[in-house]
């Protein structure tokens, strides 16, 4: 389905990441935002609340991000495509609502520009430590999809993917972008209304008494309806049946959560985006997303220039993981090197994945800041080095680590 | 319970809106099944999240009438309530008051009146219709579970009512407290027995206190653009012909259903 032309600003332009992501919320058919917007993030609001009302579109500030959440969830059953926009603090608001996102299998977007945490940290600079709260951060079982863009562009682009992804698969779908991505600018190339292919909602057709709103298709992922056109809905937080009723047994409870978690794993190879360059032959592979992997590539360049084969591996979609491709190319490497700006999240997943098969380097960062590329090009020089096989996660300390803590790197396990 | 979803029932039918038109979002606390069964669109939502979750069912389709029943009201929602009656959002929030967390033993809550807890409470309770009033919600009522008729009126004219309505119910939940103080194990009899109709009584004097007898009645009926109105208008005064007016439009896709959509 081509989408709506009056939500498309076509043209190039210069400008940031939040304000690309906001654009493309528009142009992916978006028409309701509830949001308490805060820094880094609030310029993708900002930008959504200026075009919306010439689109047919609506930007709301709501009271909280419990509340925007919620909004945007009840709008979704309303029938129409919403998303919210946060970072850190905003975001561990909203893990409740996550929770009941996944459970009643309701697709929306959330742009999380990821900023230095913990707590309030620090608002106006850059980290990449809430991965592993994208993926457990509500409580109980479930599975959604995440992607990490790492350019303007990519924040126009992965935005409209996102929407197509939640309305595939009925499911929310994370943004994890970071302040530098937010705040970089660049250009950005919108094109015409024509060339955006968007995923329509996939409504229910059959007979009326026939529908329940649970019920899978083949790929495991039931059919929408919206509130209001008579289907005398009944829809619950609580463990529920294909009807909607809630159900305690525990045949019930498995049955349904495994489909709630197969519906995305089963699906994997369709959902996950990677992007790799110079994999065949090498022997170390930086293994990075968001930020990072334009920092690495840097890194990655001057390794080539000493003769270090170097592949370079993006995570575009974090979750689901590709534990699959790890596995495959974890038996033909020495090692990989994997750059986050964190105490390391991503880079236990690399390591569980690769089975003991090859070394895995972590190069972290505190945040406030991104690596030096002169540090990825050392752990990766470090990494090319290593004969043997070394246990568990090897942390390669930076000149930054170096400068404050002093001494050389300890192998930490 | 029963009594409540019979008055929702009667309310419905005597304000003409079509039942399958009608989506109640409620919360954790208040399950009410039963609403099931009259036709209308029903979501069990987290915990006090009724009021935001229904606002964007409102905003995602105007032509839906909402109707969020809370339990938790005035604790996890108080802050979304206060809100949706300055926005004067359309909704019709029917609030349960059974004065304690019922369904987890009884712990006294904020709109505990100090009768209702074995060692009295050492806080002041909402009064409800008042905070409403206050922030803005245009239609404002209290009747116990046993004025049925007195209540279905009130949600059949809130139901009509363009903008935010509240409505407080005093139910009661398996209260293990009343013995305590000698009050009669039949609570529904109890409040009914001490309450007393006072329409159009000033929202400030209807505190519940155990001195008082408890005050019933439809308090306060106001007129102001809802917060659709106001935005629509605000934004075709700025924007002009650039303005494509928000929910005039019903949503691109269409489910079909029952209704053909909307």
């Amino acid at each position: 389905m081509k989408t709506d032309p009056r939500a498309v600003k076509t043209g190039v332009y210069y400008i940031d990441g939040d304000v690309a992501a906001g654009l493309g919320a528009l142009a992916a058919g978006c028409t309701f935002i509830g949001g308490y917007p805060i820094t880094p993030s609030t310029e993708a609001a900002e930008a959504f609340a200026r075009v919306a009302p010439s689109a047919g579109a609506m930007f709301i500030q709501m009271e909280d991000e419990l509340g925007s959440i919620a909004s945007i969830i009840g709008a979704a059953w309303a029938g129409v495509k919403s998303m919210t926009i946060t970072s850190g603090p905003g975001y561990s608001l909203m893990m409740e609502n996550i929770g009941l996102g996944a459970m009643l299998e309701t697709p929306f977007v959330l742009l999380n520009i990821q900023r230095a945490g913990p707590s309030t940290g620090v608002p106006t600079k850059t980290g990449q430590a809430d991965m592993m709260q994208s993926r457990w951060g509500s409580h109980g079982d479930y599975e959604l999809i995440a992607i990490a863009p790492d350019s303007p562009q990519e924040m126009f682009d992965y935005t409209i993917k996102a929407f197509n992804l939640a309305e595939r698969y009925r499911c929310p779908v994370m943004i994890m972008s970071d302040e530098c991505v937010g705040h970089m600018t660049e250009k950005v190339v919108i094109p015409r209304a024509e060339e955006i292919e968007i995923e329509p909602r996939r409504f229910y057709t059959g007979l009326p008494d026939e529908y329940l709103p649970f019920k899978p298709d083949a790929d495991l992922v039931p059919k929408m309806v919206k509130a209001g056109d008579g289907y005398n809905l009944y829809i619950t937080g609580l463990i529920h049946d294909e009807r909607g009723y809630p159900v305690k047994n525990e045949e019930f409870k498995s049955a349904y959560v495994r489909r709630l978690v197969d519906k995305i794993r089963l699906n994997k190879d369709k959902i996950i985006e990677i992007k790799e360059e110079g994999i065949s032959g090498a022997e170390v592979i930086v293994v990075s997303y968001g930020i990072s992997s334009r920092v690495a590539v840097r890194g990655i360049e001057r390794a080539r220039e000493k003769g270090i084969k170097v592949g370079n591996l993006r995570l575009v979609t974090v979750w689901p993981f590709p534990d699959e491709k790890i596995c495959e190319l974890a038996k033909t490497i020495k090692a990989f090197v994997v750059p986050e700006i964190n105490y390391g999240q991503i880079v236990y997943e690399v390591d569980r994945c690769s089975h003991g098969k090859a070394n895995v380097v972590l190069v972290p960062h505190g945040g406030s800041g991104v690596h030096n590329p002169d540090d990825i090009f050392d752990a990766i020089v470090y990494a090319a080095k290593q004969e043997g096989k070394i246990e568990g996660v090897v942390e390669y300390k930076t000149k930054l680590e170096k400068s404050i803590f002093g001494g050389g790197n300890k192998l930490k396990k | 319970m029963n009594s409540i979803v019979t008055a929702f029932a009667k309310g419905i039918e005597k304000s003409g809106v079509k039942p399958s038109m009608i989506c109640v979002p409620s919360d954790i606390p208040f399950e009410p099944e039963v609403v099931d069964f009259l036709g209308v669109d029903f979501f069990h939502t987290t915990r006090g999240r009724a009021i935001p979750f229904g606002t964007g069912l409102k905003l995602g389709n105007p032509a839906l009438k909402v109707v969020p029943f809370i339990g938790d009201m005035m604790t996890l929602g108080g802050n979304h309530f206060v809100h949706g009656s300055r926005r004067n959002m359309e909704l019709l929030v029917i609030c349960i008051n059974n004065f304690v967390y019922k369904k987890i033993g009884g712990q006294s809550v904020p709109k505990t009146a100090p009768a209702f807890s074995p060692y009295s409470t050492f806080d002041e309770p909402f009064n409800i219709p008042h905070l409403g009033n206050s922030c803005g919600a245009l239609y404002t009522a209290r009747w116990t579970a046993l004025h049925i008729d007195e209540l279905a009126n009130s949600i059949a004219e809130a139901l009509n009512k363009r903008g935010m309505s509240m409505i407080e119910i005093l139910a009661p939940g398996p209260n293990y407290y009343t013995d305590i103080k000698h009050i009669e194990s039949n609570v529904l009899n109890f409040y009914y027995e001490n309450s007393v109709i006072k329409n159009n009584e000033d929202p400030r004097n209807v505190e519940i206190t155990p001195e008082k007898k408890i005050v019933v009645g439809k308090f306060t009926d106001k007129e102001r653009p809802t917060f659709l109105e106001t935005y629509n208008t605000q934004l075709s005064s700025v924007l002009g012909d650039k303005f494509i007016p928000y929910g005039c439009v019903p949503p691109q896709n269409k489910s079909g259903g029952r209704n053909g959509g909307d």
